[in-house]
Parts: C-alpha cells; structure tokens; sequence
C-alpha cells in the first residue's frame, strides 16, 4: 500500500513541476461541469424572465432568503477558517468550524424549504406554470447540490475527529472547501437573477 | 512474463478492474456490440427504404427503429469507442502507469452497461420516436420509452464527463520526464480537445434532458406551448451539445490517423504544431456553432449570419490538417497496411463530407436541403467515412499491442475493400435524393426516388457484410494469430516501446522522453526505454 | 526540370478548373426553378459544387498519386526524408482556404439578404400544420383549404405555425423552407415564377404520420387563381370541402371523398354502425361527440390520442352538424 502511495506520488511529476495536485485539479475539472450545467439550467430560467415576464415574482420572499444567503456565505468563511485551523493542527478549532458550517449548511436547506413551502400555499409549484418549473427545477438542483454538501461535510468532520485529516494530510479539506465555495457562488448568481435583478 | 496465465486473463474483462488497459477494451468490445444492435438497426431501415411504399414497418415503429440506430450509433458506439482509445493509449502514449483516477476509470466504464441496457428496455417500453434530436413537443408526448431512453443518455453523459476528467488530469499530471507539451503525440492532443469539449458541453445536454424527463413524468412546463414554454429552447440546450457531440467524434478519430500516417509513411508528420493547434482551434469553434442545426427553426433571421460565418470558418483547421495528411505522404516509403488502407479511405471519406458541409453552412442552400437525405448522406460521410474508418484503422494498428497477436493481413484488406466500396455505394445517392426532394426520417417516399434509394440498400447490404471478415479476423487472431513483436510497425510512440500486450505496470521503469513521436529519418529515438521491451 | 513541373501543374491546373466548371454547369440534380429564390439559391449552389469538385479532385488525386508513385518498392527497408514542415507551403495552404471561405461566406450572405427580402405588395398566406395535414388560409378571403394555390409572379409571405409538435413546411421547387413551431408564427418570403404543381412536404419528424404528410402547391395564372378563390369561397360550407380541408381524409377512408388515410378507422362503414358504438347514443350525436372528443370512444385497433381535439375550436356547431349528416347520408 504504502509503496503504491509511493510510485504515485513520482507519477505525477509533471503536474508537481506545474504546482498542482491531482484531487484539486480533479475537483476543478469537475466544477467546470457542473457549472455548465446550472448553465443550462439558469438559461431556461433567464429565457422565460425575458420572453414571457414572471410576474410571480412578487410572491418571492427576498428578505428571507437574502438572509438565508448572508448565511450560506457565512458558512463559506466558516469552511476557510476550517482549513485555516486543520493547516495550524487545531483539530478541535477545525471540528467546531466545521460542524459550526454543517449547522449554517442545514438552516439554509431550512430556509429554503420554508421559502419553497410558503410559494407552494400561494399557488406557485413544480408544475403550476413556466415560473414555478423553472424556479423549483433551477433552486431544487442547487438545494440538491447543498444537501450533498453537507454530507460530505459531516463525513469530513468524523475523518478529522478521527485523526485521519490533521496538519499533514488536509487535502480533502481544501477539496470539500472548493466544492462548497462552488455551492455558494451558483446560489449568489442564482440570487441575484430570481430575487434581486426583478 | 509477469502477466496472469491464460485461464484468468479473459475473465477480468467481465469484472470490476481498474487498470486502463483491461478498461479501454471493455469500452471497445462493449461498444462494438453496440455498433452490431446499431447496424442492424439501419438494416430494417435500409429494408424498408428499398421501396417507395411502407411496407415492411408501419410509420411508429419505423420511427422508433430509426431513433433508435441514431441513438445507439452516436452514445453506445462511436463516443465510448473512442473513450476505449483514450484509455487504452493515453498512459501508454504519455509514458505513466495509469489514469490519474483509476476507480474513477472503472466506474465510467460500469456505467455503460446499465445505461446500454436502458436503452435497449426503452425500445420495448414503448420505443422512442422522436429521432436522436427528441425535439418538444414530439418527445414530451411520445410513448413511455422515451423517458427511459432520456435516463439512459443522461447516464452516458455523466460517464464521459468522468472520463474527460480523468484523460485531462492524466495528461497534466502524469505525463514522463521530458514529455513537454510540444512531444504529446497527436492522439493525444486530439483526447485533450476532446475532453475539453466533453466537460462543457456535455452538462447542457444533461440540463434539457432533465427538463424533458420531468416534463413527461412530473408535468412541469418547460415547454407546455399552452403555458407559455418554448419548444425552441430544446433545440438550442440540445444543439449546443450536440454539435461540440461531433467534434467529440471526430477529432480523437483524426489523432488515431496522425499516429498512422507517419508509421505507414516512415517519415514524419508534416506540421505538428498545426495539426495540434488545429484541433484544439476546432475545439474552440465548435462551441460557437450550434444554430447552424437551426436555420429553419424561425430563430431571428440577423442571428443566424455568425454561425454561417463560424461554421465556415471551421474548414480552415480542418483543411490544415488534411494538407498536412498529404505532406506527409508525399515522397514517403508507403507501406499499404490494413491500417494505412483504412486511414486513407478516411482521407478521402472525409473528405466528401466536409465539403458538403460547407453547402450547409451556407444558409441560402441549407433552407433547401436541411432536414432532408443530404444531410443524412453528409453525416454518414464524416462519421460512418470518417470515423468509423478511423476507429477500424486503430483497431489494427493497435491489435497487436493490445492482443499480442497479429491479425491477418489478407482478410483486412478484402475488409478494407468492402467497407469503402460499400460506403460510397450506400450514401453518394442520398445527396442525389435529398437535393431532388426527399426529407429524412421517412419511411415512404415519392416513387421519384427510388433508384437512388435502392443503390443505397445495396451498399447498406455491402456494408453489412464487410463486418465478417473483421469480426472473423478479429477473433480468430486473438484466439490463435501469430503472436506480435513489441514494435511489429516500427514505430517511435511509447505504446510501442514496451511488450506486446504491455505489462500490468506498463513499462518496467518510466521511460524518459528524448526527441519528439514522429522522428522518421533521423538518427535520434524518440525514448530510451530503461530495460528493452520483452519480445512478445 | 522546373519547367517541367510548371508545365505538369499547368496541365493539371486546367483540368481541374475545367472538371469543376463542367460538374457545376451540367450537374441537373434539383427539382425546377420554380421561385426567383431558387434561382439565385442554384447559382450559389453551382458555384460551391464546383469549388467543391475543383478540391476534392486536387486532394483527392493528390492522395491515389501519392499512393501509386511513393509505395515503398521490395527490398527498400530506408525511411522517407526527415522532412517536418514547410512554413510557407502551411501558410499558403492556412491562407487560401480562408480567402475561399471569406468569398463564399460574403456571396452567401448577399444571397440571404436577396432571398429573404419580402417582394412588393405580397399576399399574406397562413400555413397551418398539424398531424398529418397541411391547412392553407387565405386572410383577406377568409379561406381555409387544404390545397394551396398561387397566382404566379406574386410575392407571398408564409405565416408558419403548428397546431400540435413542430413540422417542416417545405416546398422543394421553391428552395425554401421554415419549420412551423406550435406557439409561434414564422415568416417565409417567396416569389413563384413557374406555373405548375410542386410537392409539398414536412421535413421535421412530426411522428408516425410524417411521410404521408404531403400536399401540393399549384401556381397559376392571376386569373385561374382568382376562379379558383371564388370557387373556394362557395364551397365553404359543402361538407364534403369541409371534410377534405380539414384533413379528414389523411387519416380516415371515405370512398365519396376519395381519401385513403388508414391511421383512423374507416368512415365508409359509418351510417350502418355509428347508432350502435355507444349505448344509448344516436348516429348523430355518436358522429359529432367522436369529432368534438376524440378520445371518449377509440375503435378497438386503434390507438387513442392521435386525432386532433382541436375541432370544437375551428369549426361551427353549424358546420359539425352538417359534416355529421353528411357522413352518415353516404349512399
């Protein structure tokens, strides 16, 4: 085991010449995709904003969910100081961040929720019309993609509670992190296109 | 020889393997089965085309016969068996031992079985009808199996997105001591703009058919035209995929023909930075064209000049790299292998349908011969022509290194022979047809037609045969050919610097890189292998 | 030696100039000019086929000579020379087809404009599309057919739209073509200039129906087409025009209207058994109910969901009625 940990890490010569880590880059390839594919999604969203009108626009809850998103973008800092603290070796600062962003993590998927819920009392739903196909489609693959996140988070925070991650071996941190800043800059582009710019 | 003995080695094609090699055969053999399924669904078409009249399959199940060869040529057959290519080839070709992420390897390919299989329950689910292009509302109606067949195509999306990864991150990372950018061999940089194309396009695709799925299933109003959706929406997320979809076809096909030309022709490629760079440029404008598939769509008339423009704009990479096909073989040694057959035919194949497709670049004759046999004949052209010919030229340029077994030669060529005349006899009448009148994806047409159609059946039937000799060629000489050298062609590339089949671990030691692929005629090998290849 | 090769190129250059002017006047490979848009569409064409063939036959003997006069001979095991590139020969071969395609992308483009370029005064004609038939109507007329008839030399835009899944109008001898998308009206520009009758036909896969789905345009003189507009006017509410203008027959027999459709049941049994498919319906209702719902009753072998639920919007109770009478009236 230990001499293939070995010959892979002579293997990947090229890309240390280059300063990059094969999991990072692997993580960013993958980030590529997926934002073509709320590319696709937002587009849908866009098009019909543009050619039909939404007018349930009005029934959007933008104070709610504008502090819903202050804190999904809290949770992106509380991720960094995470990685911050499991580079220093403070295991216990690095669990505390990292449960503390699981925590911010699930309030937005609540707030969410209660936003999807309160638009579903008012008429606006799945298959009630273009809007509500397009918005719950576009807002329910990012809360999708959050959900995942947070798993992914609490599997992190046992590997750390474990000792499996600390101060030398972090990478899955810093890649759990890149996914989750993703997860955060689509929600404030989603944000700003459904809530903000009307 | 440090490789499993006889009686395990086929039984690790079945199972879960992460080792690129056994991978890249899985995807081939897994996809030529497909190609099989594919063909002989063109041959209820081909059967029921001899007439004029619908005969033989009423208009539904025609259609869904139809929709079907489509589908299954273009996700189950031509994209993963060039996938199988760049599994098998990249960590031989860049001088590594693996993909960077082996699992990850195993996985794409496991998802194309399930996927296969889903395509195959949706045809008797109630078949999809829509054609590959499922355009709404047609497929929003259509029977249950279209569901299943939108499933199915999202899962093979995902595959290759994971395999695009993988080939991009193995091509940064792992390539050996001395492989610089500018000594990739061409197969490569085709797998580099293939990939690129792969993770941005693929995604978009994925989003339509989600909006499609859930259409049917769930009752959203992606494009309800009632409430106010827009079936050309479709066409435009659909499009913007599957346009990069054939540059994705094509240019690992042009890479497996760069890699023979030289070896068949002992000299080296003319021009390999062009080559390089053009695929890479191809890359890059095919992203930019997709509404040429929409010029009759109603879309506004202004729009449509820039992908006009664009979509010509293509012909000059492409043209670089067929010049410099040329250059090569001018005043080479020529050696007319299977291989160098094949490649050649591409050549010419190719050729046809890349000149008519700049008549459908241009707008003023596309809104003649849009949706009709000429585009049919076009894109059989440049992908049954084009890169068929080309997977059928790597299959016996690599046979020997993957099997360690050399095919027969005799029995390629009388391939070779059957497989050209009987491509041009199946789809030159169809730009006769389709400039006369005749739209595609019909199962009757006007009696005007029916020469040209019945020249066809004859090469669709010439065709068919043509896969015998391969299929018994290909089997038998695995089975019980004369086992092959390390290097039988000669050539310089590092796939061919180790054993014949190579070793679990590739090489013995990582070779390093000293001059570039293609260094025919001069003195200098292109790698100093640390221990000499065992003979096979 | 030089002067040889000059002179070799010379000869071949000819050739080929020759070769493609030959190909791209003498190929007869399209149906008749029937619209000043086929004609500057067919000169555009020409010119590409012979660029086209004057480059397919330089590469293409290129490559058989190339194969014929470098094939390594018995017994010569050296390698070709190292040759790698030549930069001006790439920049030449880089060049030239960019100047092609800058040349053929601005005539195109001149061509568009000229095409799509709505003639004078023309007449606003609606096409209509649904599975399986093509529905004409003529606004000013206040005329719905299924047959579409143009006086010639008379500019015409097309209003394409679709009832039920996206179709193709296309007319092959007028060169044009546009799709009619439910929910949208597209417009296409022509002028006729033959008289004669041209087929029509749907070039988007619009399900199982799709190849039958074709009609026929007849250009006429001005004359012979007002006649027939008058005509058309008075049998505006014959049930039998109706029955054939509403694209009955594309799917349904009926020996009195001459149509063989065979995707619905046939209508000629009708008088003997409508009074029996529902209990407690009479012919008539039975008759009206099937054209007004579709669905409520499918003939066993039939399958349901295929004929248009739209008829209750475009046509009169009155005109029901009578396309009720009249079907079960059959001798």
């Amino acid at each position: 085991m230990s001499h293939q940990a070995m010959q892979h890490a002579e293997d990947f010569r090229a890309g240390h010449a280059l300063g990059l880590d094969h999991r990072k880059l692997g993580m960013w390839l993958f980030i590529a995709s997926e934002v073509m594919f709320f590319g696709g999604l937002i587009s849908a969203y866009l098009h019909y904003k543009y050619t039909l009108g939404f007018p349930e626009t009005t029934d959007l809850n933008v104070v709610l969910v504008g502090i819903n998103t202050m804190v999904l973008l809290t949770s992106s800092y509380t991720v960094v100081s995470a990685l911050t603290a499991i580079r220093q070796g403070r295991q216990g600062r690095f669990a505390a961040l990292l449960l503390l962003t699981i925590l911010l993590g699930v309030a937005f998927l609540t707030g969410q929720l209660y936003e999807f819920a309160d638009l579903y009392r008012q008429g606006v739903t799945l298959t009630s019309g273009v809007f509500g196909s397009s918005f719950f489609t576009l807002t329910g693959f990012h809360g999708l993609h959050v959900a995942v996140g947070v798993l992914w988070a609490i599997v992190t925070l046992f590997r750390g509670l474990r000792g499996t991650l600390n101060a030398e071996h972090n990478m899955a941190v810093e890649i759990f992190g890149l996914y989750w800043h993703f997860v955060d800059i689509v929600w404030i582009v989603l944000f700003t296109q459904i809530y903000l710019i009307v | 020889m440090t490789t499993a003995s006889a009686s395990v080695s086929w039984r690790r094609y079945f199972w879960w393997n992460t080792d690129h090699k056994v991978i890249g055969v899985q995807y081939i053999v897994t996809s030529f089965f497909f190609f099989i399924l594919g063909g002989a669904l063109a041959g209820l078409v081909r059967a029921e085309l001899a007439s004029p009249a619908t005969d033989l399959l009423d208009g539904a199940t025609y259609n869904q016969v139809m929709t079907n060869h489509g589908t299954l040529m273009i996700f189950l057959w031509v994209l993963p068996v060039l996938a199988g290519f760049g599994n098998y080839l990249i960590p031989l070709m860049i001088g590594a031992r693996d993909m960077v992420f082996p699992r990850l390897n195993a996985l794409s390919y496991w998802m194309i079985p399930p996927a296969g299989m889903l395509m195959i329950a949706s045809f008797f689910a109630g078949g999809a009808e829509a054609g590959w292009t499922a355009y709404v509302p047609l497929s929003i109606g259509g029977p249950p199996g279209q569901t299943l067949w939108a499933l199915s195509v999202m899962l093979l999306g995902i595959s290759a997105i994971f395999g695009a990864i993988n080939f991009l991150a193995t091509v940064i990372m792992m390539r050996a001591p001395g492989l610089s950018i500018w000594r990739l061999p061409l197969f490569v940089w085709g797998m580099i703009a293939t990939s690129t194309l792969i993770l941005t396009a693929t995604p978009v695709l994925t989003s339509g058919l989600i909006m499609v799925a859930l259409d049917r299933v769930v009752g959203t109003h992606f494009f309800t035209v009632t409430s106010g959706g827009d079936p050309v929406l479709w066409q435009n997320l659909f499009w913007f995929y599957s346009h990069p979809a054939v540059y994705i076809m094509i240019l690992p096909a042009m890479g497996i023909i760069s890699e023979i030309f030289p070896v068949f022709a002992r000299k080296p490629i003319f021009g390999y930075r062009m080559i390089a760079m053009s695929s890479m440029a191809i890359a890059i404008l095919g992203l930019t064209v997709w509404a040429h598939h929409m010029f009759t769509s109603g879309m506004d008339p202004r729009l449509r000049v820039p992908y006009m423009v664009s979509s010509m704009v293509i012909a000059v990479p492409t043209g670089i790299k067929i010049f410099s096909w040329l250059a090569t073989i001018w005043n080479g040694k020529l050696r007319l292998t299977t291989p160098m057959l094949f490649a050649l035919g591409f050549i010419s194949m190719f050729l046809i349908g890349g000149l008519t497709g700049i008549f459908l670049a241009a707008i003023p004759v596309d809104l003649h011969v849009h949706d009709t046999y000429f585009v049919v004949a076009h894109l059989h052209f440049v992908l049954f022509g084009g890169s068929v010919s080309a997977v059928y030229a790597g299959l016996y340029y690599w046979f020997p290194k993957i099997t360690g077994r050399m095919y027969d030669e005799k029995i390629g060529r009388t391939h070779f022979a059957l497989n050209f005349i009987g491509t041009n006899l199946a789809y030159l009448p169809m730009f006769i047809a389709g400039l006369m009148g005749m739209p595609r994806r019909v199962a009757a047409y006007d009696a005007s037609f029916t020469s040209y159609n019945q020249w066809a059946t004859l090469g669709a039937l010439i065709l068919a045969a043509s896969t015998l000799p391969f299929l018994y060629n290909a089997v038998l000489s695995w089975a019980r050919g004369p086992k092959a050298a390390a290097n039988p062609w000669q050539a310089l590339t590092l796939e061919w610097q180790t054993s014949s089949p190579p070793p679990p671990e590739n090489f013995p030691e990582i070779p390093t890189a000293t001059g570039d692929p293609y260094d025919y005629g001069e003195p200098s090998p292109a790698a100093e292998p640390a221990a000499a290849p065992a003979a096979g | 030696m030089r002067e040889r090769t000059l002179f070799i190129s010379a000869i071949v250059g000819i050739g080929l100039i020759a070769a493609g002017f030959a190909v791209a006047t003498q190929a007869n490979v399209m149906p008749p000019e029937a619209s000043t848009r086929a004609v500057a569409v067919d000169q555009l064409f020409r010119i590409l086929l012979g660029v086209s063939t004057v480059i397919f036959l330089l590469v293409e003997g290129a490559l058989v000579f190339a194969v014929l006069r470098f094939r390594q001979r018995p017994g010569d095991d050296r390698p070709g020379p190292a040759i790698h590139g030549n930069t001006s020969l790439e920049i030449l071969w880089t060049l030239i087809p960019a100047a092609i395609v800058v040349v053929i992308g601005v005539y195109s483009f001149q061509v568009l404009a000229a095409i799509e370029v709505p003639g004078l005064g023309p007449r606003v004609v609606e096409v209509v599309a649904r599975q399986f038939s093509w529905q004409f109507r003529y606004p000013e007329a206040d005329l719905a057919t299924t047959e579409l008839h143009l006086p010639v030399g008379q500019p015409v835009i097309f209003q394409i739209s679709a009832e039920d899944v996206i179709h193709s109008f296309w007319v092959p001898a007028f060169r044009a073509k546009r799709d009619a998308t439910p929910g949208q009206i597209s417009e296409l520009a022509m002028t006729p200039i033959e008289v004669g009758r041209f087929p029509i036909r749907c070039a988007e896969l619009c399900g199982a129906g799709h190849a039958i789905m074709t009609s026929e345009v007849v250009v006429e003189s001005v004359e012979d087409f007002d006649a027939w507009l008058a005509e058309q006017q008075a049998m505006a509410n014959d049930p039998a025009q109706i029955f054939l203008t509403m694209g009955c027959g594309a799917c349904h027999v009926l020996t009195v209207a001459a149509t063989t459709g065979t995707i619905g049941p046939s209508l000629d049994d009708l008088p003997g058994v409508a009074g029996t498919r529902l209990a407690g319906v009479g012919a008539a209702d039975y008759v009206e109910q099937s054209i007004l719902a579709p669905d409520d009753f499918i003939v066993s072998g039939f399958p349901p969901g295929l004929m248009p639920k739209t008829f209750f919007q475009r046509l009169t109770p009155d005109q029901i009625e009578r396309l009720a009478a009249f079907l079960l009236d059959q001798p």
